[in-house]
């Protein structure tokens, strides 16, 4: 097999997990890391094994020539480096949010398929393990119609850490939705996984409840509506600990996760019939909690992340590019992921 | 001399900037922009000035370098993950050395740290000095020492290019007031409970205010140019000894399980060769149970200060009583009164 030889632009936190990918991986090879800093794309190059170092992208566009790239710097820049990698002849693998607006997504999307390129964006929970169960028992019918989706992250971003840091204010500020700009894709992609509808009542409340002028927001409570089918997005930096809860409630019962400490409680009709079902429910549920425990025990100490979605999504991204098939991340997905932001800040302050 | 220091609302850094004002010295402070410097007891010393920037964007540190002779860089990052740490001390140093060369601003006080050394393959009871081995798998360490070794190449690295007169100092444990509780004493299991992890260990400690001396003499000292440096203290303390006078004067001790460093150290070994030979090395246990971690702070190890004394001209002036004795005491210990006119023309 022919690896395809991949690059990294921004040598920050989340790369690590994106370099520590190419580098197992047979399917790239990575020919080239760059970073404002030297120091940090030396340092990446060195641990990673990449094959050389560049300040400036444009060059590692025209030297290492580059088959993908993966955009890994703040989302203000997004825009300007992607389509800089498109025009150059690359697949473009970029973080969230991909761009800071709808309109600039068409965009960047039109100038992809002029340059006849695929633009990914990272939708990496929705490849771990947990999401891709709960499809499981969607597909096969567990669960029934899916009716409602409820996803609600919680982080302590305001206890510190770089979001509240302003000696150096984070770039995320700036975006329109400010820090809740950086997880919302998540939430909404997840929302969309479940429950791909249009929704035609939406209604927010965008909140900064712990005032200041850093934070543009740090809470946002949302109702999506859709013919019959209901959505909620949360995200809360103040009622902790962290999690990231993803609920989804079909006709025939519901199932629930935290994507930060994985499990699974499903609550459906079992085979011992309605009357007995609330306690084997009780009972697989219970037991299937200390396998977790155990299990999440043993990522830990493994180090396996959250992120373990995302090495999942970038191989079967790299397979699918190697072999010419559309990557797992469609268009639709990001359209309607990017469309809904759009119309979640349309809400803005709104009750 | 014009002293431009780095760190300087830090524990170590607040001490330096004192002596540096004692000793006759102007100094430009580098704090952080949101920083409060009314804080600081010394804000509105005739000979301090402050430079607002941040080391981890390059803006503003070309200006805050106009009409310095030499710097002293102690901004590092202490805590955070890898990538926190990368940025407050690898970015930090090097838009800090660009800057310098871009100013023509050469003579360099850096301070790294005691953790650069590789302690696992370095035999119990061995004297660790200046020649003593550099960690080679920094992997194995904690970001911390992972950070720090890539700042002190990233010196070496501009004292190299730019025939640049630097002074390397490695402090041991710095301690003084509100910092006393030592990591070499033990581990902590919870909030109110501690694994004391041996107790016959030479600790390689140097009191602030003795380490601040140092910094500031490896600034004026023409010999110190050019030498890596070791600062510890003189009669250097074992772990009881530190303990038992640390925990004389406080007031609520943490519960201390104490655990044998023999069979510390070899339980860790059994799990780092079931990690390698199982695991594929892909575990990370909590720290005191990787051996590189482990032997790093606790190693019964010995060391010196000879270098220090002969090249620096430095005494370390308080002993470990008179330490704890300033740490608990009511003095201000950060007031400056005027510098000695033999020391003001230095």
């Amino acid at each position: 097999m022919t690896a395809l030889k991949a690059a990294v632009i921004g040598t920050g936190l989340i790369s690590k997990e994106h370099l520590s990918f190419l580098d197992q991986s047979k399917q790239a090879q990575l020919v080239g890391v760059c970073d404002l800093s030297s120091a940090s794309a030396q340092y990446a190059a060195q641990r990673y094994h990449a094959e050389a170092t560049y300040a400036d992208y444009r060059q590692m566009l025209s030297e290492a020539k580059p088959d993908v790239v993966h955009i890994l710097t703040p989302p203000h820049t997004h825009k300007w480096i992607a389509k800089d990698c498109l025009e150059a002849g690359a697949h473009v693998i970029c973080e969230k949010p991909l761009t800071s607006t709808y309109e600039e997504f068409k965009e960047l999307w039109a100038i992809a398929q002029a340059c006849d390129r695929y633009l990914i964006e990272d939708h990496n929970y929705r490849f771990n393990s947990a999401i891709l169960a709960i499809e499981q028992m969607i597909a096969d019918g567990t669960l029934g119609e899916v009716q409602e989706v409820e996803v609600r992250m919680a982080l302590a971003i305001r206890k510190g850490g770089a979001f509240a840091d302003e000696n150096l204010p984070n770039p995320i500020h700036k975006m329109p939705a400010g820090v809740i700009h950086d997880v919302l894709t998540h939430l909404v992609y997840l929302v969309l996984k479940f429950l791909p509808t249009e929704f035609d009542r939406i209604r927010a409340a965008w909140s900064n409840h712990g005032g200041g002028s850093t934070f543009k927001y740090d809470d946002l409570d949302a109702i999506l509506v859709g013919g019959s089918a209901h959505a909620r997005l949360r995200f809360s930096a103040h009622t902790l600990p962290e999690c990231f809860d993803v609920i989804v409630r079909g006709s025939k019962g519901y199932v629930q996760t935290d994507l930060f400490q994985p499990y699974l409680r499903t609550v459906v009709r079992r085979k011992a019939g309605e009357k007995l079902s609330p306690i084997v429910n009780h009972f697989i549920n219970g037991t299937d909690l200390m396998r977790s425990s155990v299990r999440n025990f043993s990522n830990k100490i493994m180090q396996r992340t959250p992120y373990e979605g995302l090495h999942r999504l970038l191989d079967e991204t790299y397979t699918a590019l190697l072999n010419g098939n559309p990557p797992p991340i469609s268009f639709e997905d990001m359209e309607r992921t990017s469309r809904l932001i759009d119309a979640l800040l349309a809400e803005e302050n709104r009750v | 001399m014009k002293l431009l220091i780095t760190g300087a609302s830090g524990f170590l850094g607040q001490y330096v900037v004192v002596e540096a004002l004692r000793r006759g010295h102007q100094v430009r402070a580098v704090v952080r922009p949101a920083s409060d410097v009314t804080r600081f007891t010394w804000h509105d010393h005739a000979s301090v000035e402050f430079a607002r920037v941040d080391l981890r964007q390059k803006s503003g540190l070309v200006d805050a370098l106009q009409g310095v002779d030499a710097v002293l860089h102690l901004a590092a990052a202490k805590s955070g993950d890898f990538y926190t740490q990368f940025a407050g001390t690898v970015i930090a140093t090097e838009n800090l050395l660009e800057a310098m060369q871009t100013s023509n601003v050469l003579r360099l006080v850096a301070i790294s740290t005691f953790s650069v050394f590789d302690y696992w393959n370095t035999p119990i009871g061995s004297l660790i000095d200046e020649s003593s081995a550099i960690e080679k798998n920094p992997l194995e360490r904690d970001e911390y020492a992972q950070t720090k070794l890539i700042q002190e190449a990233l010196v070496r690295d501009f004292e190299a290019k730019n025939n640049a007169p630097v002074t390397i100092l490695r402090p041991g444990m710095v301690y003084g007031r509100d910092n006393l509780m030592n990591a070499c004493l033990g581990a902590e299991l919870t909030d109110t409970i501690w694994l004391r992890i041996g107790a016959r260990a030479q600790m390689p400690l140097t009191y602030v205010e003795n380490c601040a001396e140092a910094i500031v003499l490896a600034a004026e000292q023409e010999a110190a140019i050019g030498q890596t440096i070791n600062i510890v203290d003189d009669d250097l303390p074992t772990q009881r000894v530190f303990a038992k006078k640390l925990f004389a004067r406080m007031d609520q001790l943490p519960r201390m399980v104490p655990l044998n460093w023999t069979l510390i150290r070899f339980l860790t070994w059994v799990l780092w060769v079931y990690n390698q030979k199982v695991l594929k090395g892909q575990a990370k246990y909590p720290g005191i149970f990787v051996p590189a971690k482990l032997h790093a702070r606790f190693k019964p190890l010995v060391y010196t200060n000879a270098r220090a004394k002969q090249i620096l001209k430095w005494t370390p002036k308080y002993s470990l009583d008179q330490a704890f004795d300033r740490s608990y005491s009511d003095q201000n210990l950060l007031t400056i009164s005027a510098p000695s006119p033999a020391l003001s023309s230095t």
